[in-house]
C-alpha cells in the first residue's frame, strides 16, 4: 500500500466523516473488491462473503469517527473485515482444523525428506490445466488451517498483499509473519504434493486423448 | 563440503526459504543460499516445489466480484442507518 494510497484514504475518511455521502460512495468503490476477495478467504462461499463485505462496510459507516487518522485506514479497516468474516464463520458448523506439528518436514541431520511426488508436484503445476486442479484443491487445504495460519497464507500468498501490510493488519511482528507463513506454505505443499501424481496421471491421459 | 557448513539443509528449509523468496535475504547470505543450491538437488527440488506452491496459490485469487455487489452494499448501508449515505 503506498502513502499516496494511504494519504487519499485519509482524506476520504475525513469527508465520511464530515458526513459527505459521495465519499462513502467512492470507498465503497475503491474497497468492495478488495474487502470481498479477503472475505472469501475466511469463509469459501460466495454468498456468505458477499454478505460478510457488506457487514463490513455497515461497521466502517457506522464505526468512522473512531479510527485514528494517525494510522494506516486499509490496516484498519482489513481488520474490520476479517472480524466481519470471522463473525460470519462462526455462525456456521465450524470446521476441523489440523495441527501443523504434523507437517513440519521431518529432517534427519542433513537429510532430506523428500518423496518422489514432490518432483511429480512440480512438474504438476506448470501444466496449466492439473495446476487448476491443485488450485481448487488448495482452497481445501487452506480451509483446513488454523485461522492465525489461514489468513496470514490467504493475504501473502493469494492477495499478494507484501508482508509489512499483513503484519500491520494483523497487528503481528513481521518475524511472527514469515514464521506463520512458512508453516502454512509448508503444509499447503505437502498436502498438494500428495495428491499431484494422480492429478499428473488424469493430464497425461488428457493430453493422449485424440 | 563447505557450503553445506555454511548453510545446512535444515536452516535453508526451515528458516530461510520465505527471506529468499519475498527478496528480503541480505545479499551476501543470498549468494550462500544459492551456492548451496548449486551444489544439492534434494534443495533444488525443495525449493521449486516451494515455489510452485506460491504459483498455485496465486491462482486462487477471486477473479470474478459479484455483479453490482458495490450497488448492493450501498443499499444494505442505507437501510440500516438513519443517515442515509
Amino acid at each position: 500500500m503506498t502513502a499516496e494510497q494511504d494519504a487519499s484514504d485519509v482524506d476520504l475518511v475525513r469527508r465520511i466523516k464530515r458526513g459527505d455521502d459521495e465519499a462513502f460512495r467512492e470507498m465503497v468503490d475503491r474497497y468492495h473488491a478488495r474487502v470481498y476477495s479477503l472475505s472469501y478467504g475466511v469463509l469459501h462461499n460466495r454468498e456468505d462473503a458477499e454478505e460478510a463485505t457488506q457487514d463490513s462496510f455497515l461497521t466502517l459507516y457506522r464505526k468512522i469517527g473512531t479510527f485514528d487518522e494517525s494510522k494506516k485506514f486499509f490496516s484498519w479497516f482489513y481488520r474490520v473485515a476479517l472480524n466481519a468474516a470471522y463473525s460470519r464463520a462462526r455462525r456456521r458448523r465450524p470446521l476441523r482444523t489440523v495441527s501443523l506439528d504434523d507437517y513440519v518436514p521431518n529432517l534427519g541431520g542433513d537429510g532430506h525428506a523428500l518423496s518422489p511426488e514432490f518432483a511429480a508436484f512440480v512438474e504438476g503445476a506448470e501444466d496449466g490445466a492439473v495446476a487448476r486442479d491443485l488450485a481448487e484443491k488448495a482452497e481445501g487445504f487452506i480451509a483446513e488451517l488454523p485461522e492465525t495460519y489461514r489468513d496470514v497464507i490467504w493475504m501473502v500468498d493469494v492477495e499478494e498483499m507484501s508482508p509489512a501490510d499483513v503484519a500491520e493488519t494483523l497487528e503481528i511482528s513481521i518475524a511472527a509473519l514469515k514464521s506463520r507463513l512458512h508453516r502454512a506454505r509448508l503444509y499447503v505443499r505437502q498436502r498438494l504434493a500428495a495428491i499431484a501424481a494422480p492429478a499428473q496421471t488424469g493430464a497425461g491421459a488428457r493430453r493422449a486423448a485424440p | 563440503m563447505k557450503t553445506h557448513d555454511e548453510m545446512s539443509c535444515r536452516r535453508l528449509i526451515l528458516e530461510s526459504l520465505v527471506e529468499y523468496e519475498d527478496g528480503s535475504m541480505p545479499e551476501p547470505e543470498r549468494r550462500v543460499f544459492e551456492q548451496h543450491l548449486s551444489h544439492c538437488p534434494p534443495c533444488v527440488v525443495f525449493l521449486k516445489s516451494y515455489q510452485a506452491t506460491g504459483r498455485t496459490l496465486r491462482m486462487l485469487k477471486p477473479r470474478e466480484i459479484p455483479k453490482n455487489l458495490a450497488e448492493a452494499v450501498m443499499r444494505f448501508v442505507r437501510e440500516r442507518c438513519e443517515k442515509k449515505p
